[in-house]
Protein backbone atom coordinates (compact mmCIF):
# COMPACT_ATOMS: atom_id res chain seq x y z
CA UNK A 1 0.00 0.00 0.00
CA UNK A 2 2.41 2.07 0.57
CA UNK A 3 4.49 1.66 -1.99
CA UNK A 4 1.73 1.78 -4.59
CA UNK A 5 0.76 5.09 -2.87
CA UNK A 6 4.85 6.11 -3.38
CA UNK A 7 5.01 5.60 -6.74
CA UNK A 8 2.04 7.36 -6.97
CA UNK A 9 2.82 10.66 -5.14
CA UNK A 10 6.57 10.50 -6.49
CA UNK A 11 5.36 10.35 -9.86
CA UNK A 12 7.41 7.69 -10.48
CA UNK A 13 4.64 6.44 -13.18
CA UNK A 14 6.45 8.99 -14.90
CA UNK A 15 9.74 7.83 -14.89
CA UNK A 16 9.62 5.92 -18.45
CA UNK A 17 9.30 9.93 -19.84
CA UNK A 18 13.24 10.68 -21.41
CA UNK A 19 14.81 14.27 -20.59
CA UNK A 20 14.41 15.14 -24.03
CA UNK A 21 10.83 14.80 -23.86
CA UNK A 22 10.24 16.61 -20.80
CA UNK A 23 11.96 19.45 -21.93
CA UNK A 24 9.85 19.27 -25.11
CA UNK A 25 6.74 19.55 -22.70
CA UNK A 26 7.91 23.05 -20.98
CA UNK A 27 8.55 23.70 -24.75
CA UNK A 28 4.99 23.13 -25.68
CA UNK A 29 3.25 24.46 -22.49
CA UNK A 30 4.93 28.07 -24.15
CA UNK A 31 3.60 27.55 -27.32
CA UNK A 32 0.12 26.35 -26.16
CA UNK A 33 -0.42 29.51 -23.67
CA UNK A 34 1.02 31.87 -26.62
CA UNK A 35 -2.19 30.04 -28.49
CA UNK A 36 -4.55 30.74 -25.77
CA UNK A 37 -3.47 34.65 -25.61
CA UNK A 38 -4.11 34.92 -29.34
CA UNK A 39 -7.85 33.91 -28.47
CA UNK A 40 -8.53 35.95 -26.29
CA UNK A 41 -10.77 38.72 -27.83
CA UNK A 42 -9.73 42.07 -28.71
CA UNK A 43 -12.34 44.46 -26.79
CA UNK A 44 -11.21 42.40 -23.75
CA UNK A 45 -7.81 43.39 -24.36
CA UNK A 46 -8.05 46.89 -24.59
CA UNK A 47 -10.55 47.75 -21.78
CA UNK A 48 -9.90 50.81 -20.32
CA UNK A 49 -8.46 52.39 -23.15
CA UNK A 50 -9.36 55.68 -23.84
CA UNK A 51 -7.49 56.01 -27.56
CA UNK A 52 -6.31 53.01 -28.57
CA UNK A 53 -2.89 52.93 -30.17
CA UNK A 54 -0.97 49.05 -31.05
CA UNK A 55 0.84 49.18 -28.18
CA UNK A 56 -1.72 49.01 -25.92
CA UNK A 57 -2.41 45.51 -27.43
CA UNK A 58 -1.29 43.17 -24.56
CA UNK A 59 -1.10 40.05 -26.79
CA UNK A 60 2.13 41.32 -28.18
CA UNK A 61 3.43 42.47 -24.55
CA UNK A 62 2.31 38.47 -23.12
CA UNK A 63 3.98 37.24 -26.74
CA UNK A 64 7.11 39.19 -25.45
CA UNK A 65 7.60 37.35 -22.53
CA UNK A 66 6.83 34.07 -24.04
CA UNK A 67 9.52 34.04 -26.22
CA UNK A 68 11.77 35.44 -23.76
CA UNK A 69 11.09 32.29 -21.53
CA UNK A 70 10.80 29.98 -24.51
CA UNK A 71 14.48 31.02 -25.76
CA UNK A 72 15.45 30.54 -22.15
CA UNK A 73 14.30 26.99 -21.69
CA UNK A 74 15.80 26.15 -24.90
CA UNK A 75 18.94 26.68 -24.23
CA UNK A 76 19.20 25.65 -20.86
CA UNK B 1 33.37 45.18 6.27
CA UNK B 2 32.32 48.52 4.67
CA UNK B 3 34.04 51.40 4.73
CA UNK B 4 33.34 55.28 5.55
CA UNK B 5 32.23 56.48 2.07
CA UNK B 6 29.85 52.81 1.85
CA UNK B 7 28.21 54.11 5.66
CA UNK B 8 27.57 57.43 3.66
CA UNK B 9 25.38 55.78 0.67
CA UNK B 10 23.74 53.32 3.33
CA UNK B 11 22.65 55.95 5.62
CA UNK B 12 21.61 58.53 2.87
CA UNK B 13 19.70 55.64 0.79
CA UNK B 14 17.67 54.81 4.47
CA UNK B 15 17.02 58.45 4.80
CA UNK B 16 15.98 59.06 1.28
CA UNK B 17 13.50 56.38 1.05
CA UNK B 18 12.03 56.88 4.73
CA UNK B 19 11.46 61.04 3.26
CA UNK B 20 10.27 59.57 0.53
CA UNK B 21 7.80 57.08 1.91
CA UNK B 22 6.93 60.04 4.35
CA UNK B 23 6.17 62.37 1.25
CA UNK B 24 3.09 60.08 0.21
CA UNK B 25 1.18 60.76 3.42
CA UNK B 26 -0.73 63.89 2.38
CA UNK B 27 -2.31 61.76 -0.34
CA UNK B 28 -3.91 59.23 2.52
CA UNK B 29 -7.02 60.56 2.81
CA UNK B 30 -9.38 57.55 3.71
CA UNK B 31 -9.16 53.82 4.08
CA UNK B 32 -9.41 53.62 -0.02
CA UNK B 33 -5.95 56.12 -0.06
CA UNK B 34 -4.42 53.81 2.27
CA UNK B 35 -4.85 50.61 1.28
CA UNK B 36 -5.56 51.00 -2.42
CA UNK B 37 -3.35 54.16 -2.94
CA UNK B 38 -6.70 55.35 -4.40
CA UNK B 39 -6.97 53.22 -7.48
CA UNK B 40 -4.79 55.93 -9.11
CA UNK B 41 -1.96 53.44 -9.51
CA UNK B 42 0.18 53.49 -13.26
CA UNK B 43 0.93 49.69 -14.31
CA UNK B 44 4.51 50.45 -14.59
CA UNK B 45 4.60 51.05 -11.17
CA UNK B 46 2.86 48.14 -10.20
CA UNK B 47 4.70 45.60 -12.33
CA UNK B 48 7.85 46.95 -10.51
CA UNK B 49 6.13 47.00 -7.50
CA UNK B 50 4.98 43.56 -7.97
CA UNK B 51 8.87 42.11 -8.76
CA UNK B 52 10.90 43.91 -5.97
CA UNK B 53 8.26 43.04 -3.34
CA UNK B 54 8.63 39.41 -4.53
CA UNK B 55 12.57 39.90 -3.88
CA UNK B 56 14.23 40.19 -1.19
CA UNK B 57 17.54 40.02 1.04
CA UNK B 58 15.95 35.94 1.31
CA UNK B 59 15.90 35.40 -2.16
CA UNK B 60 19.76 37.24 -2.45
CA UNK B 61 20.55 34.55 0.14
CA UNK B 62 18.30 32.10 0.08
CA UNK B 63 18.01 31.48 -3.85
CA UNK B 64 21.69 31.95 -4.29
CA UNK B 65 22.51 29.78 -1.43
CA UNK B 66 19.75 26.70 -3.51
CA UNK B 67 22.21 28.12 -6.93
CA UNK B 68 25.28 27.48 -5.12
CA UNK B 69 24.28 23.98 -4.00
CA UNK B 70 22.26 22.40 -7.19
CA UNK B 71 22.93 24.98 -10.11
CA UNK B 72 20.76 26.66 -12.40
CA UNK B 73 17.56 24.61 -11.73
CA UNK B 74 16.32 26.92 -9.21
CA UNK B 75 15.50 29.55 -11.94
CA UNK B 76 12.51 27.71 -12.62
CA UNK B 77 10.56 29.88 -9.62
CA UNK B 78 11.22 33.04 -11.49
CA UNK B 79 10.86 31.93 -14.89
CA UNK B 80 8.37 29.16 -15.30
CA UNK B 81 7.49 29.63 -12.02
CA UNK B 82 6.34 33.27 -12.73
CA UNK B 83 5.58 33.99 -16.62
CA UNK B 84 2.53 31.49 -17.11
CA UNK B 85 0.92 32.82 -13.77
CA UNK B 86 0.99 36.31 -14.40
CA UNK B 87 -0.57 36.33 -17.66
CA UNK B 88 -2.96 34.07 -16.35
CA UNK B 89 -2.98 35.97 -13.37
CA UNK B 90 -3.20 39.36 -16.32
CA UNK B 91 -6.13 38.05 -18.53
CA UNK B 92 -8.23 36.23 -16.21
CA UNK B 93 -8.82 37.02 -12.37
CA UNK B 94 -7.29 40.15 -12.08
CA UNK B 95 -9.61 41.93 -14.40
CA UNK B 96 -12.77 40.51 -12.24
CA UNK B 97 -10.79 41.10 -9.09
CA UNK B 98 -10.21 44.64 -10.06
CA UNK B 99 -14.11 45.46 -11.91
CA UNK B 100 -15.58 44.28 -8.81
CA UNK B 101 -13.47 46.50 -6.87
CA UNK B 102 -12.21 44.37 -4.37
CA UNK B 103 -9.71 45.52 -1.47
CA UNK B 104 -8.30 41.38 -0.69
CA UNK B 105 -8.95 38.14 -2.58
CA UNK B 106 -10.63 36.37 0.88
CA UNK B 107 -13.19 39.39 -0.03
CA UNK B 108 -13.48 37.77 -3.69
CA UNK B 109 -13.92 34.33 -1.69
CA UNK B 110 -16.54 35.38 0.52
CA UNK B 111 -18.73 37.07 -2.23
CA UNK B 112 -18.17 33.59 -4.09
CA UNK B 113 -18.23 30.93 -2.05
CA UNK B 114 -18.77 32.40 2.16
CA UNK B 115 -17.71 34.18 4.77
CA UNK B 116 -16.20 30.83 6.40
CA UNK B 117 -14.39 30.75 3.29
CA UNK B 118 -13.04 34.40 3.48
CA UNK B 119 -12.18 34.16 7.27
CA UNK B 120 -10.05 30.99 6.78
CA UNK B 121 -8.19 32.10 3.82
CA UNK B 122 -7.95 35.58 5.24
CA UNK B 123 -6.56 34.18 8.93
CA UNK B 124 -4.52 31.67 7.14
CA UNK B 125 -2.68 35.05 4.64
CA UNK B 126 -2.31 36.27 8.18
CA UNK B 127 -0.39 33.90 9.82
CA UNK B 128 1.78 33.44 6.97
CA UNK B 129 2.76 36.92 6.34
CA UNK B 130 3.47 36.98 9.79
CA UNK B 131 5.94 34.08 9.58
CA UNK B 132 7.17 35.34 6.51
CA UNK B 133 8.05 38.90 7.87
CA UNK B 134 10.20 36.91 10.62
CA UNK B 135 12.13 34.80 8.12
CA UNK B 136 12.88 38.33 5.71
CA UNK B 137 14.07 39.53 9.08
CA UNK B 138 16.51 36.21 9.73
CA UNK B 139 18.00 36.39 6.20
CA UNK B 140 18.84 40.19 6.70
CA UNK B 141 20.23 39.50 10.25
CA UNK B 142 22.77 36.92 8.49
CA UNK B 143 23.77 39.35 5.91
CA UNK B 144 23.95 41.93 8.25
CA UNK B 145 26.32 39.51 10.36
CA UNK B 146 28.68 38.85 7.59
CA UNK B 147 29.17 42.25 6.45
CA UNK B 148 28.85 45.22 8.50
CA UNK B 149 29.17 43.09 11.59
CA UNK B 150 26.39 44.64 13.03
CA UNK B 151 24.38 43.05 16.25
CA UNK B 152 21.29 40.89 14.95
CA UNK B 153 18.23 42.47 16.57
CA UNK B 154 20.50 46.35 16.40
CA UNK B 155 19.94 45.81 12.59
CA UNK B 156 16.62 44.39 12.63
CA UNK B 157 15.28 47.28 14.20
CA UNK B 158 16.52 49.91 12.71
CA UNK B 159 15.32 48.34 9.78
CA UNK B 160 12.02 47.91 11.20
CA UNK B 161 11.57 51.59 12.27
CA UNK B 162 12.74 53.08 8.94
CA UNK B 163 10.10 50.87 6.98
CA UNK B 164 7.31 51.20 9.41
CA UNK B 165 7.52 55.17 9.48
CA UNK B 166 6.60 55.25 5.74
CA UNK B 167 4.48 52.05 5.84
CA UNK B 168 2.43 53.31 8.47
CA UNK B 169 1.69 56.56 7.45
CA UNK B 170 1.84 56.49 3.83
CA UNK B 171 0.07 53.28 3.11
CA UNK B 172 0.39 51.86 0.03
CA UNK B 173 1.20 54.83 -2.28
CA UNK B 174 4.25 55.32 -0.62
CA UNK B 175 4.68 51.07 -0.38
CA UNK B 176 4.36 51.11 -4.31
CA UNK B 177 6.28 54.29 -4.72
CA UNK B 178 9.21 53.78 -2.74
CA UNK B 179 9.00 49.86 -4.17
CA UNK B 180 9.64 51.48 -7.60
CA UNK B 181 13.21 53.57 -6.21
CA UNK B 182 14.02 50.54 -4.34
CA UNK B 183 13.71 48.09 -7.43
CA UNK B 184 16.09 50.11 -9.60
CA UNK B 185 18.33 50.35 -6.71
CA UNK B 186 18.32 46.36 -6.13
CA UNK B 187 18.75 45.89 -9.88
CA UNK B 188 21.53 48.14 -10.11
CA UNK B 189 23.34 46.69 -7.08
CA UNK B 190 22.88 43.01 -7.85
CA UNK B 191 24.17 43.57 -11.65
CA UNK B 192 27.27 44.62 -10.20
CA UNK B 193 28.00 41.67 -8.16
CA UNK B 194 27.00 39.53 -11.42
CA UNK B 195 29.51 41.78 -13.62
CA UNK B 196 32.90 41.63 -10.92
CA UNK B 197 31.26 37.75 -10.71
CA UNK B 198 31.65 37.14 -14.28
CA UNK B 199 34.67 39.20 -14.17
CA UNK B 200 36.83 37.18 -12.07
CA UNK B 201 35.43 34.00 -13.28
CA UNK B 202 36.24 34.57 -17.13
CA UNK B 203 32.90 35.39 -18.02
CA UNK B 204 30.48 32.89 -18.73
CA UNK B 205 32.28 30.60 -20.60
CA UNK B 206 34.96 30.70 -17.87
CA UNK B 207 32.05 29.62 -15.30
CA UNK B 208 31.05 26.82 -17.57
CA UNK B 209 34.34 25.53 -18.22
CA UNK B 210 35.43 26.20 -14.38
CA UNK B 211 32.02 24.11 -13.12
CA UNK B 212 32.61 21.53 -15.80
CA UNK B 213 35.52 20.42 -14.70
CA UNK B 214 35.23 20.60 -10.59
CA UNK B 215 33.82 16.46 -11.50
CA UNK B 216 30.75 14.95 -12.26
CA UNK B 217 28.53 16.13 -9.51
CA UNK B 218 28.68 19.77 -11.43
CA UNK B 219 27.47 18.36 -15.03
CA UNK B 220 24.00 19.30 -14.94
CA UNK B 221 24.56 22.23 -12.70
CA UNK B 222 23.23 24.25 -16.30
CA UNK B 223 20.24 21.70 -16.76
CA UNK B 224 17.08 23.49 -15.98
CA UNK B 225 15.05 20.88 -16.38
CA UNK B 226 16.01 17.94 -13.82
CA UNK B 227 15.35 14.13 -13.88
CA UNK B 228 12.89 12.45 -11.63
CA UNK B 229 14.92 10.55 -9.83
CA UNK B 230 17.30 14.26 -8.72
CA UNK B 231 18.61 14.41 -5.69
CA UNK B 232 17.95 18.52 -5.42
CA UNK B 233 14.28 19.39 -4.44
CA UNK B 234 13.44 20.49 -8.18
CA UNK B 235 12.56 17.53 -10.38
CA UNK B 236 10.97 18.21 -13.77
CA UNK B 237 7.53 16.44 -12.52
CA UNK B 238 8.00 18.93 -9.33
CA UNK B 239 8.82 21.95 -11.16
CA UNK B 240 5.93 21.59 -13.85
CA UNK B 241 3.11 20.30 -11.74
CA UNK B 242 3.79 21.76 -8.22
CA UNK B 243 5.16 24.73 -9.46
CA UNK B 244 3.78 25.73 -12.81
CA UNK B 245 0.62 24.40 -12.46
CA UNK B 246 0.16 25.11 -9.02
CA UNK B 247 2.58 26.86 -6.64
CA UNK B 248 2.88 29.72 -9.51
CA UNK B 249 -0.80 30.22 -9.94
CA UNK B 250 -1.41 30.46 -6.54
CA UNK B 251 0.78 33.01 -5.70
CA UNK B 252 0.41 35.34 -8.14
CA UNK B 253 -3.35 34.71 -8.35
CA UNK B 254 -4.32 34.37 -4.57
CA UNK B 255 -1.36 36.06 -3.12
CA UNK B 256 -2.93 39.68 -1.18
CA UNK B 257 0.65 41.06 -0.53
CA UNK B 258 0.67 40.80 -4.85
CA UNK B 259 -2.61 41.51 -6.53
CA UNK B 260 -3.44 44.13 -3.87
CA UNK B 261 -1.15 46.11 -6.07
CA UNK B 262 -3.47 45.45 -9.39
CA UNK B 263 -6.34 46.48 -7.28
CA UNK B 264 -4.55 50.09 -7.21
CA UNK B 265 -4.80 50.03 -10.72
CA UNK B 266 -6.39 53.49 -12.54
CA UNK B 267 -8.49 51.29 -14.51
CA UNK B 268 -9.10 47.66 -16.00
CA UNK B 269 -5.94 47.89 -18.86
CA UNK B 270 -3.60 49.01 -16.42
CA UNK B 271 -4.48 46.18 -13.91
CA UNK B 272 -4.01 43.36 -16.60
CA UNK B 273 -0.93 45.74 -18.22
CA UNK B 274 1.22 45.83 -14.59
CA UNK B 275 0.88 42.04 -14.73
CA UNK B 276 2.32 41.34 -17.98
CA UNK B 277 5.07 43.96 -17.52
CA UNK B 278 5.75 42.39 -13.88
CA UNK B 279 6.52 39.19 -15.48
CA UNK B 280 8.96 40.56 -18.16
CA UNK B 281 10.83 42.01 -15.40
CA UNK B 282 10.43 38.66 -13.37
CA UNK B 283 13.01 37.30 -15.96
CA UNK B 284 15.85 39.01 -15.16
CA UNK B 285 15.61 38.00 -11.59
CA UNK B 286 17.78 34.73 -11.36
CA UNK B 287 20.48 36.63 -13.44
CA UNK B 288 20.79 38.63 -10.01
CA UNK B 289 20.08 36.14 -7.40
CA UNK B 290 20.79 33.03 -8.86
CA UNK B 291 24.28 34.08 -10.74
CA UNK B 292 26.28 35.12 -7.80
CA UNK B 293 25.36 31.40 -5.91
CA UNK B 294 26.87 29.62 -9.66
CA UNK B 295 29.79 32.14 -9.68
CA UNK B 296 30.29 31.33 -5.50
CA UNK B 297 30.91 27.54 -6.42
CA UNK B 298 33.47 28.44 -8.95
CA UNK B 299 35.09 31.01 -6.56
CA UNK B 300 34.33 29.37 -3.15
CA UNK B 301 33.91 25.78 -3.54
CA UNK B 302 33.30 23.75 -0.31
CA UNK B 303 30.73 25.85 1.88
CA UNK B 304 28.67 23.55 3.63
CA UNK B 305 25.76 25.78 4.49
CA UNK B 306 24.43 27.32 0.85
CA UNK B 307 23.23 30.32 2.60
CA UNK B 308 26.59 31.26 3.13
CA UNK B 309 27.94 31.62 -0.73
CA UNK B 310 25.99 35.07 -1.02
CA UNK B 311 27.50 36.52 1.33
CA UNK B 312 31.16 35.31 0.89
CA UNK B 313 30.79 36.23 -2.47
CA UNK B 314 30.52 39.68 -1.79
CA UNK B 315 32.78 39.62 0.88
CA UNK B 316 35.57 38.75 -1.39
CA UNK B 317 34.30 40.69 -4.73
CA UNK B 318 33.34 44.28 -3.73
CA UNK B 319 36.19 46.99 -3.90
CA UNK B 320 35.54 49.78 -1.56
CA UNK B 321 32.52 52.02 -2.67
CA UNK B 322 30.49 49.63 -4.04
CA UNK B 323 30.10 47.83 -1.02
CA UNK B 324 27.10 50.47 0.14
CA UNK B 325 25.44 50.37 -3.03
CA UNK B 326 25.01 46.76 -2.82
CA UNK B 327 24.08 46.81 0.97
CA UNK B 328 21.61 49.93 -0.27
CA UNK B 329 20.12 47.41 -2.72
CA UNK B 330 20.12 44.37 0.23
CA UNK B 331 18.04 46.89 1.90
CA UNK B 332 15.91 47.51 -0.96
CA UNK B 333 14.95 44.19 -1.60
CA UNK B 334 14.31 43.94 2.27
CA UNK B 335 12.31 46.63 3.24
CA UNK B 336 10.57 46.15 -0.49
CA UNK B 337 8.94 42.86 1.00
CA UNK B 338 8.70 44.04 4.48
CA UNK B 339 6.54 46.85 3.56
CA UNK B 340 4.47 44.83 1.28
CA UNK B 341 3.35 42.61 3.74
CA UNK B 342 2.55 44.70 6.84
CA UNK B 343 0.01 46.67 4.25
CA UNK B 344 -0.71 43.55 2.65
CA UNK B 345 -1.63 42.28 6.57
CA UNK B 346 -3.11 45.02 7.83
CA UNK B 347 -5.74 45.17 5.00
CA UNK B 348 -6.78 41.43 5.64
CA UNK B 349 -7.03 42.13 9.02
CA UNK B 350 -9.00 45.78 8.80
CA UNK B 351 -11.09 44.63 5.83
CA UNK B 352 -11.99 40.85 6.62
CA UNK B 353 -11.64 40.72 10.16
CA UNK B 354 -11.96 43.80 11.99
CA UNK B 355 -14.61 45.37 9.72
CA UNK B 356 -16.46 42.03 9.08
CA UNK B 357 -16.55 40.40 12.82
CA UNK B 358 -15.48 43.32 15.16
CA UNK B 359 -17.07 46.85 14.23
CA UNK B 360 -19.44 46.83 10.91
CA UNK B 361 -20.22 50.35 11.41
CA UNK B 362 -17.29 53.42 11.98
CA UNK B 363 -16.19 55.78 10.07
CA UNK B 364 -13.59 55.59 7.17
CA UNK B 365 -11.44 57.64 9.29
CA UNK B 366 -11.91 54.56 11.97
CA UNK B 367 -10.79 52.02 9.42
CA UNK B 368 -8.05 54.10 8.59
CA UNK B 369 -6.64 54.25 12.12
CA UNK B 370 -7.54 50.43 12.67
CA UNK B 371 -5.41 49.75 9.54
CA UNK B 372 -2.23 51.86 10.74
CA UNK B 373 -2.42 50.39 14.13
CA UNK B 374 -2.34 46.75 12.52
CA UNK B 375 0.72 47.66 10.63
CA UNK B 376 2.76 48.38 13.92
CA UNK B 377 1.47 45.52 15.67
CA UNK B 378 2.56 43.05 12.68
CA UNK B 379 6.12 44.75 12.38
CA UNK B 380 6.40 43.44 16.41
CA UNK B 381 5.29 40.15 15.84
CA UNK B 382 7.35 40.22 12.68
CA UNK B 383 10.43 40.58 14.37
CA UNK B 384 9.63 38.57 17.21
CA UNK B 385 8.95 35.20 14.99
CA UNK B 386 12.47 35.84 13.23
CA UNK B 387 14.03 32.79 15.34
CA UNK B 388 11.39 30.62 13.62
CA UNK B 389 13.55 30.09 10.52
CA UNK B 390 16.51 28.89 12.00
CA UNK B 391 14.56 25.60 12.76
CA UNK B 392 14.57 25.32 8.78
CA UNK B 393 17.63 24.67 6.83
CA UNK B 394 17.36 26.74 3.98
CA UNK B 395 15.44 29.83 4.56
CA UNK B 396 14.27 30.07 0.64
CA UNK B 397 13.01 26.42 1.38
CA UNK B 398 11.28 27.45 4.68
CA UNK B 399 8.82 30.10 2.70
CA UNK B 400 8.04 27.23 0.75
CA UNK B 401 6.74 24.99 3.03
CA UNK B 402 4.91 27.31 4.56
CA UNK B 403 3.13 28.43 1.19
CA UNK B 404 2.82 24.95 0.13
CA UNK B 405 0.16 24.44 3.47
CA UNK B 406 -2.25 26.17 2.06
CA UNK B 407 -1.15 27.45 -1.36
CA UNK B 408 -3.15 24.44 -3.82
CA UNK B 409 -5.98 24.29 -1.84
CA UNK B 410 -6.52 27.56 -2.05
CA UNK B 411 -5.86 27.82 -5.66
CA UNK B 412 -8.25 24.87 -6.40
CA UNK B 413 -10.95 27.34 -4.95
CA UNK B 414 -10.49 30.14 -6.81
CA UNK B 415 -9.65 28.46 -10.01
CA UNK B 416 -13.02 26.47 -9.62
CA UNK B 417 -14.81 29.06 -8.62
CA UNK B 418 -14.01 31.95 -11.52
CA UNK B 419 -14.91 29.12 -14.25
CA UNK B 420 -17.87 27.00 -12.75
CA UNK B 421 -20.82 28.83 -11.69
CA UNK B 422 -22.35 25.10 -9.97
CA UNK B 423 -19.27 25.12 -7.63
CA UNK B 424 -20.86 25.56 -4.20
CA UNK B 425 -19.35 27.36 -0.88
CA UNK B 426 -20.09 23.92 0.85
CA UNK B 427 -17.76 22.57 -2.15
CA UNK B 428 -15.78 25.56 -1.81
CA UNK B 429 -15.14 25.44 2.42
CA UNK B 430 -14.73 21.58 2.25
CA UNK B 431 -12.27 22.03 -0.03
CA UNK B 432 -9.99 24.31 1.61
CA UNK B 433 -10.25 22.93 4.65
CA UNK B 434 -9.80 19.13 3.15
CA UNK B 435 -6.79 20.34 1.15
CA UNK B 436 -5.10 21.96 3.77
CA UNK B 437 -5.64 19.30 5.50
CA UNK B 438 -3.91 16.51 2.86
CA UNK B 439 -1.11 19.35 2.94
CA UNK B 440 -0.20 19.08 6.53
CA UNK B 441 -0.44 15.33 6.62
CA UNK B 442 1.61 14.71 3.73
CA UNK B 443 3.95 17.30 5.12
CA UNK B 444 3.95 15.70 8.45
CA UNK B 445 4.87 12.11 6.65
CA UNK B 446 7.19 13.24 4.07
CA UNK B 447 10.19 11.47 4.77
CA UNK B 448 7.82 8.09 4.49
CA UNK B 449 6.04 9.12 1.65
CA UNK B 450 8.46 11.39 -0.67
CA UNK B 451 11.65 10.42 -2.26
CA UNK B 452 13.51 13.58 -2.76
CA UNK B 453 14.90 16.25 -0.32
CA UNK B 454 12.12 18.83 0.90
CA UNK B 455 9.14 17.98 -1.01
CA UNK B 456 7.25 21.16 -1.16
CA UNK B 457 6.20 21.08 -4.43
CA UNK B 458 4.87 17.52 -4.50
CA UNK B 459 2.74 18.13 -1.47
CA UNK B 460 1.50 21.37 -3.49
CA UNK B 461 0.37 19.66 -5.83
CA UNK B 462 -1.31 16.93 -4.31
CA UNK B 463 -2.74 18.98 -1.36
CA UNK B 464 -4.17 21.35 -4.67
CA UNK B 465 -5.80 18.13 -6.73
CA UNK B 466 -7.30 17.00 -3.11
CA UNK B 467 -9.09 20.53 -2.73
CA UNK B 468 -9.87 20.37 -6.13
CA UNK B 469 -11.75 17.43 -5.96
CA UNK B 470 -13.14 17.56 -2.62
CA UNK B 471 -14.72 20.82 -3.92
CA UNK B 472 -16.03 18.89 -7.08
CA UNK B 473 -17.65 16.31 -5.13
CA UNK B 474 -19.43 18.28 -2.40
CA UNK B 475 -20.68 20.71 -4.56
CA UNK B 476 -22.28 17.92 -6.44
CA UNK B 477 -24.16 17.48 -3.69
CA UNK B 478 -24.93 20.71 -2.29
CA UNK B 479 -26.63 24.04 -3.50
CA UNK B 480 -24.62 26.81 -5.73
CA UNK B 481 -25.21 30.51 -5.15
CA UNK B 482 -28.26 31.36 -7.31
CA UNK B 483 -26.71 33.31 -10.47
CA UNK B 484 -27.34 36.76 -10.18
CA UNK B 485 -25.06 36.50 -7.01
CA UNK B 486 -22.44 35.27 -8.81
CA UNK B 487 -22.48 38.32 -11.82
CA UNK B 488 -19.47 39.51 -12.11
CA UNK B 489 -17.23 36.74 -9.88
CA UNK B 490 -17.31 33.79 -12.50
CA UNK B 491 -15.56 34.18 -15.92
CA UNK B 492 -17.70 35.58 -18.58
CA UNK B 493 -21.19 35.59 -16.27
CA UNK B 494 -22.07 38.82 -16.95
CA UNK B 495 -25.40 40.97 -16.48
CA UNK B 496 -26.95 41.53 -19.82
CA UNK B 497 -28.16 45.41 -20.10
CA UNK B 498 -31.79 43.65 -20.00
CA UNK B 499 -30.77 42.94 -16.56
CA UNK B 500 -29.09 45.76 -15.06
CA UNK B 501 -32.11 48.03 -16.36
CA UNK B 502 -34.48 45.72 -14.67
Amino acid sequence: MLKALKYLLNFEWLSGVGMGAAKSIFLILFVVIGILVLLIPKDYIYEGVENRRWWHNLKLWAWGDLVFIFITYYIF
Amino acid sequence: MLSGIDYFVVIVYMAGIMLLGLYFKRFVHSSQDYFLAGRMMPFWAIGMSIVVSDIGAQDFVGVSGQGYMFGISVGNFDWIGSAPAMLLAAFIFVPYFWKAGLYTIPEYLGKRYNDYVRTLASATWIVFFAFNLGVIFRASAILLETLMGWPVWFSIILTAVVVGLYTIFGGLTAVVMTDVIQMIIMFIGGAAVVFLGFYNVGGWHGLVEKMSAMGPEYQNRFDLVQPIDTQTPFPWTGILFGLTFVMANAYMIGNQAVVQRCLSAKNEWHAKASMVWGAFLKMFIPILVLFPGLIASVLHPGLEDGDKAFPTLIGSLLPPGLGGLLFAALLAGLMSSIDSYLNSTATLWTKDIYQKFIRKEATDGHYLAVGRIATVILLIVGVLTSPVSEYFPGMYVAIQTFLSFFQGPIFSILLLGIFFRWITPSGGLAGLVGGMMVSILLFVNRSKLFTIQEPFLYVSWWSFVAGFVITIVVSLFTTPHPVERLYGFVYRLEKTENETVN
